[in-house]
């Protein structure tokens, strides 16, 4: 059953009423973690100091490598060899977590703070049975029979909205999906009434609309239970609908801390306002562009002079270069670490272009691309006797899209959607079961050799990782060059347009001679997007091209694509499972369930006014980085997990979950026994939905500008000489 | 100007020094342990390559005193024959070096391109696999057993044996890294760019493949001293008067309260010899391992 | 699990008889004619031929195959013709010696291994753990020939303490028996001991790597209960299936311990039969040693199943 539910998330515990009661229960004074590795010590916490009150939900948001996990560890002393910590203070009920020994920390742990982690999967032992697990974190604490942590077993599972707990208790992990898994780990965490729970990243490995299960899982604990919670993530979409106060972590500190829709309207620190304005939205007009932050992080392995954020602002001036600042408290409760002034709005905003020309974007209508009603199938299962199998996958079911010249088409989903899978058969490493791929009109459906290397020369695929898409032992200079001399250039011209091409992607020429692993994900990312450039593609497929990185670094790769695009007149089919990003970079978005496309259409119209019930639990699933909103609008739970495409349900294929199908209204059997076609209900939009159109008020409506942006400047843009 | 990162992005970014490709296994040769291995291989097969040079006298010469003690002239003394221990041990040496140079290079070539071919073809990987597991099912000295009962015992069915015993482990070894190095997003994109098949295979995965490999042919020259050493043990190797330390080893039991030394120098030989083979895969392994 | 079981006979199966093929032509291969020797140089062409059809080598070789098969399943062997006793007597007892040593190597290897890996796992520090992986690098690289012959010099001629060789009064008196156990079991259990320390103490690193095992930290679960339940559990199926491994090459191990201590057991009377060109009796050893082989593989599959239920679920 699928839920839908307007929801605010809890008021801390502690009333205005009564100073007693305003007391901390967590208090952390000038954390200082640090690795001792082979190669030097590495400084991932440089002295974090923050209080928790009891029941309040705080987010520390960070990217990798800000320190904000391992704040989380350190709370509790878990921090693994080599890292240790060096100073500073855990005050936790009156005893400092830091100073206990071992004994009296495990009463603590999973006791007074209980923690969940972020690969569910891996954080559950494999061979041993969920109840035994659930069990020993209740007798831990707590001796009582086995017989009575078994039922407290089922109750927590329960509690944990877990279906059927008495014979999921007998099984083991792995029979667990991701999102079951997550929910066990909170169970176990929630075992024995903790004060406070640490989530660290506990979404991130998870689909959209699990993710949104979750979420709801643990406001709906701070709510009844009055657990607080300390939220770990780099999403401040996360942030927004769970936490009420937030601290931003960078560079081992935290530069800014306080209350959520502060943070969100009138950031005080450059960093936040730099976060909020690369984190792409539902409602961010299109045609403003991410802010890309220049750099990347400092090194952690050297002590940081002044400002750890001054060598990436261009607003920072001589102090911030020499004195380091504190995190200081105003009146309000809300704490920055920052020389620059602020106003009323906070940190003065960058200057931001809107580029007037992308959203005017001449798009022809010139077909590139055409790919009708495919099919790919996948025998799986158990090997019978003959070495047949027993059952089929039906990865992409049907699948017809177009890309016209100039175009970016969108092609977003959850996992086993099999969106990667069409990637595939379109750049033919696999051939489809049916159907027919035409680029410019030919079929390009089962070629090979040397007429299917001229067909990748116009049609190129950006993996996700960008580490496993570099051959670890060839230069940059060979990988990028690689094509050119396969094409039959000659050494020197090779050499000579690869210097063109890293000029283009905004590397310098000296990459040439270094090696993958050199690198950070968003540069190598940089070097897979030249080396698919290299054979001047007409049309390149992004497969969850920036998923793997950090938001900033996501910033910059898509404003890099989409220079590329005006410049080079290309085309792109942006694959991706983050509605925000995919409906930032696209002009149509197509959505995809379980192999089918359930709808398409310009991308704005499909955020504001979804017509598809799975396009619009997506939306509402999607976290966004206002607060407000999130408090307010309209939440579309979906029930149960991301079906796998071997046995689809029957007709609709997502009758099984659909919030306004038989589930919640037994009298639609139609949806259960009638497959809904793909029609055209408006000029450009597609739907296959026997009641569509129902849940559109759940779309986003563009604001004006979005909060947190300062003031848009509109320009033309020259088009620079190629 | 959008906010397109310059090239002074890239100044930031903390330099490091360009390494060559095959910086792991540089690593692995440079680990403590590798280097000590590299030492004794290189005393210890020096010496027997230079055998003709330094050897003080010809292993088979017979000579009238037995059991000399280690002396000016006879450093580790003589043996039952009076033959000089020293020459003996070294020529002994040199029997390892001859059956390791020869035999695992054979099996490790047959072994790789077994497993890399089977890969590409399923039914003659299905006829491949099974070979390999009957080769296996044969272990070490078993298989040496075997072919000395074919074709007689003698330096010929140790080098045989060795090359046997090296085919699947390569086999298998280069079978399952192929595979798992195929699916691998740089292969795939290989593939697209526009890389025949044949370039994939050299350029990308063998490569790449070539660091388990390498590791395996340490641990393999280790196996090669140890079968030998066994074979020529129980008699069905290096055959008198010719010195292998095995044999040496086995005669020696026999005299162990005339001359302990006659067992203890070739224990020690062959003893180091295994050892520093192994320290080296060792090594290698770490070295690999820490990219 | 049965059905599991059940699924990986075929193979098993199909190998033991591709082996027993190949032992079979193989050893056809060799030069010379054994009823020939058998006759002696002297004897007449006629004694020859008489002989060789004594012993069934006029038949054509898919016959003899085939004869030699149902010999095996019927359990009528024949006899050595160079040992002149029931080849199924000769086996039996040998293999009862040899099963003797190899139970007593193998208590060694689990129990000396074991410990030695747990706590080379454990250990934090890195000189304990230096000095440990010392040790097993050692034990793991010395030759078994090497041991044996050390272990003789040290105890049977340097102090006289124990044997030098001989099985003794055997399982029969074991009071007495053990004596002459001991350093053959010890020489044979060393490179198996080693190696089980050096995979254990791995898998057990790499298990407390594992996010699992922080889990149940946060848990505040007992360390001893994190070591015993979720550790050990999970640090032990690589070290099975190499122990699986490991006893699958005893035989090769046996053979040269059996030399050295002159234990009457299957490794002895294998090389007799080599060395006294006794095909009948070769091919059966050879046979066993496979046997025993693809048993022990089997045996680890199955116990690696019963421990993982991920690999029961997955492998077709």
């Amino acid at each position: 059953m699928s839920a839908m539910i307007p929801e605010t998330p809890a008021a801390p515990m502690s009333s205005a009423a009564g100073a007693e009661a305003a007391q901390p229960i967590l208090r952390v004074r000038d954390l200082v973690t640090t690795f001792h590795t082979e190669s030097g010590p590495v400084n991932a916490v440089r002295g974090v100091s923050f209080d928790l009150m009891p029941g309040e939900t705080l987010a520390i948001v960070g990217e990798s490598g800000s320190g904000k996990s391992v704040t989380a560890l350190s709370i509790l002393n878990m921090v693994r060899r080599p890292g240790s910590v060096e100073s500073g203070s855990v005050e936790f009920e009156g005893r400092d977590l830091l100073t206990l020994g071992e004994k009296d920390l495990r009463v603590v742990r999973g006791g007074g703070i209980g923690m969940v982690f972020q690969d569910p999967v891996g954080s559950l032992n494999p061979l041993m049975r969920v109840r035994d697990q659930l069990t020993e974190a209740i007798r831990a604490h707590d001796p009582v029979s086995k017989a009575e942590a078994a039922r407290r077993s089922v109750e927590l599972m329960r509690e944990v909205g877990i279906p059927d707990p008495e014979a999921r208790l007998a099984d083991y992990p792995l029979a667990f999906s991701g999102g079951m898994s997550q929910r066990v780990m909170i169970a176990m965490a929630l075992a024995n009434r903790p004060k406070l729970i640490i989530a660290d990243e506990p979404t991130t490995a998870l689909d959209v609309t699990i993710q949104a299960q979750i979420l709801e899982l643990l406001a709906k604990l701070n709510r009844e239970n009055g657990t607080a919670v300390i939220l770990i993530t780099h999403n401040l979409g996360i942030v927004a609908r769970v936490c009420q106060r937030v601290a931003v972590m960078y560079a081992g500190r935290i530069v800014e801390h306080g209350a959520v829709d502060t943070i969100f309207t009138a950031p005080q620190h450059p960093y936040t306002r730099d976060l909020l304005g690369a984190t792409p939205s539902l409602d961010r007009p299109r045609s403003l562009p991410l802010v890309a932050i220049e750099g990347r992080p400092p090194s952690m392995r050297t002590p940081i002079v002044g400002c750890s954020y001054a060598p990436r602002d261009p607003r920072a001036f001589d102090r911030c270069w020499v004195d380091d600042p504190k995190l200081q408290t105003d009146a309000a409760g809300h704490s920055r670490a920052c020389w620059l002034h602020t106003g009323a709005d906070g940190v003065p905003p960058r200057e931001l272009e809107a580029t007037a020309e992308l959203a005017e974007k001449p798009v022809s209508t010139e077909a590139l691309l055409d790919v009708q009603d495919v099919r790919r199938e996948y025998s799986t299962g158990r090997r019978t006797l003959f070495g047949r199998r027993t059952q089929t996958l039906r990865a992409v079911d049907g699948v017809s899209l177009t890309v016209n010249v100039g175009e970016t088409i969108g092609l977003i989903g959850e996992s086993g959607c099999g969106k990667s899978t069409l990637g595939r058969l379109i750049l033919g490493i696999e051939p489809p079961t049916e159907g027919d791929i035409k680029y410019r009109d030919s079929s390009v459906v089962g070629l090979t050799g040397s007429r299917l290397r001229r067909y990748n020369r116009d049609v190129q695929l950006v993996f996700q990782n960008p580490m496993a898409s570099l051959n670890p032992r060839m230069t940059v200079g060979r990988a990028i060059g690689e094509p050119l001399r396969l094409a039959g250039e000659s050494r020197a011209a090779a050499r000579k347009r690869v210097l063109e091409l890293l000029d283009l992607v905004g590397m310098d020429a000296a990459v040439v001679d270094r090696f993958p692993h050199e690198f950070s994900g968003g540069q190598r990312q940089r070097i897979v997007i030249a080396r698919a450039l290299a054979v001047n593609p007409r049309l390149i497929v992004l497969d969850e091209a920036v998923a793997a990185l950090d938001v900033s670094l996501q910033a910059q790769v898509i404003n890099l694509l989409r220079e590329l695009q005006e410049r080079l007149k290309l085309s792109y089919l942006f694959i991706g499972h983050d509605l925000a990003t995919v409906r930032h970079v696209s002009d149509r978005v197509m959505v995809m369930y379980l192999g089918e496309i359930v709808e398409s259409g310009p991308a704005e119209a499909i955020a504001a006014e979804p017509l598809h019930p799975y396009t619009a639990s997506l939306i509402s699933s999607v976290p966004e980085p206002d607060p407000v909103r999130e408090r307010t609008h309209e939440r579309i739970v979906l029930s149960g997990e991301v079906p796998t495409p071997i046995n689809p349900p029957a007709a609709c294929r997502f009758h099984t979950r659909c919030p306004i199908g038989p589930m919640a209204n037994p009298e639609r059997s139609i949806c259960a026994t009638e497959k809904p076609p793909l029609i055209e209900l408006a000029p450009g939009r597609h739907v296959a939905c026997h009641f569509a159109g129902e849940l559109s008020h759940v779309g986003v409506r563009q604001a004006e500008v979005p909060v947190g942006l300062g003031p848009v400047r509109q320009t033309r843009r020259v088009d620079a000489a190629r | 100007m959008t906010a397109t990162p310059t090239t002074t992005a890239l100044a930031l970014a903390p330099a490091r020094r360009a390494r060559a490709g095959h910086s792991g296994l540089m690593r692995g040769f440079t680990t403590p342990s590798a280097i000590v291995g590299i030492v004794l291989i290189v005393i210890i097969f020096g010496a027997g390559l230079l055998a003709p040079l330094i050897s003080p006298y010809s292993p088979t010469a017979q000579g009238p005193d037995a059991f000399l003690p280690p002396s000016g002239t006879h450093w580790l003394g003589t043996d039952e024959y009076g033959r000089d221990l020293l020459s003996r041990v070294i020529y002994g040496a040199r029997q390892d070096l001859i059956v390791g140079v020869i035999a695992v290079p054979i099996g490790a070539v047959v072994g790789t391109l077994l497993g890399t071919i089977g890969v590409a073809t399923k039914w003659l990987d299905v006829i491949i696999q099974r070979f390999f597991d009957v080769t296996l099912a044969f272990t070490g000295l078993v298989m040496g057993v075997t072919v000395a009962a074919i074709i007689g015992p003698g330096l010929a069915a140790v080098l045989i044996t060795v090359s046997f015993v090296n085919v699947p482990l390569f086999g298998r070894l280069a079978r399952n890294t192929v595979r798992s190095l195929r699916s691998r997003d740089y292969v795939t994109a290989a593939r697209i760019v526009g890389a025949p098949p044949l370039r994939v295979l050299f350029r990308h995965v063998l490569p790449n493949a070539l660091d388990s490999l390498i590791v395996q042919a340490a641990l393999s020259f280790s196996l090669a001293v140890f079968i030998e050493g066994a074979m020529s043990f129980v008699g069905i190797g290096v055959r008198p008067p010719d010195p292998s330390l095995g044999s040496l080893l086995r005669t020696s039991i026999t005299f162990l309260s005339r001359s302990p030394l006659y067992a203890v120098a070739p224990m020690v030989v062959v003893t180091a010899l295994v050892l520093a083979f192994n320290l080296v895969g060792d090594g290698l392994n770490k070295g690999l391992l820490k990219r | 699990m049965f059905r599991y079981t059940l699924r990986r006979l075929p193979s098993a199966v199909v190998v033991l008889f591709v082996a027993s093929v190949v032992i079979f032509f193989i050893l056809r291969l060799a030069p010379g004619d054994p009823a020939a020797a058998l006759a002696g140089p002297d004897a007449s062409t006629a004694t020859v031929q008489a002989i060789r059809h004594q012993l069934g080598l006029d038949q054509p070789l898919i016959t003899q195959y085939l004869i030699w098969l149902r010999g095996i399943l019927s359990g009528d062997l024949g006899n050595s013709y160079i040992l002149h006793a029931p080849i199924a007597q000769l086996i039996s007892e040998s293999l009862m010696n040899t099963t003797e040593l190899a139970i007593g190597a193998l208590v060694f290897a689990i129990v000396g291994g074991g410990l030695i890996g747990y706590f080379q796992g454990i250990a934090k520090r890195r000189a304990s753990q230096a000095t440990l992986s010392a040790l097993t690098s050692f034990g793991i690289a010395i030759p078994t020939y090497v041991t044996g012959v050390l272990l003789i010099l040290l105890f049977a001629v340097g102090w006289r303490v124990l044997p030098a060789g001989g099985i003794g009064p055997g399982i029969r008196d074991f009071s007495l028996g053990w004596q002459y156990l001991l350093m053959p079991a010890i020489a044979l259990s060393l490179p198996t001991g080693a190696t089980i320390a050096r995979f254990l103490s791995a898998s057990m690193r790499q298990t407390l790597d594992q996010d699992f095992v922080q889990t149940g930290i946060a848990k505040g679960i007992r360390p001893s209960r994190l070591m015993i339940g979720h550790v050990v559990p999970n640090s032990l199926p690589p070290v099975l299936t190499v122990l699986g491994i490991q006893i699958g090459q005893l035989f090769g191990g046996a053979i040269i311990v059996e030399t050295i201590f002159a234990w009457p057991g299957i490794g002895q009377l294998l090389l007799q039969a080599v060395t006294g060109r006794d095909y009948l009796l070769t091919q059966d050893l050879l046979l066993i040693a496979v046997l025993v082989f693809i048993v022990v593989q089997l045996i680890t599959d199955i116990v690696d199943a019963a421990m993982d239920p991920r690999i029961r679920l997955e492998r077709a």
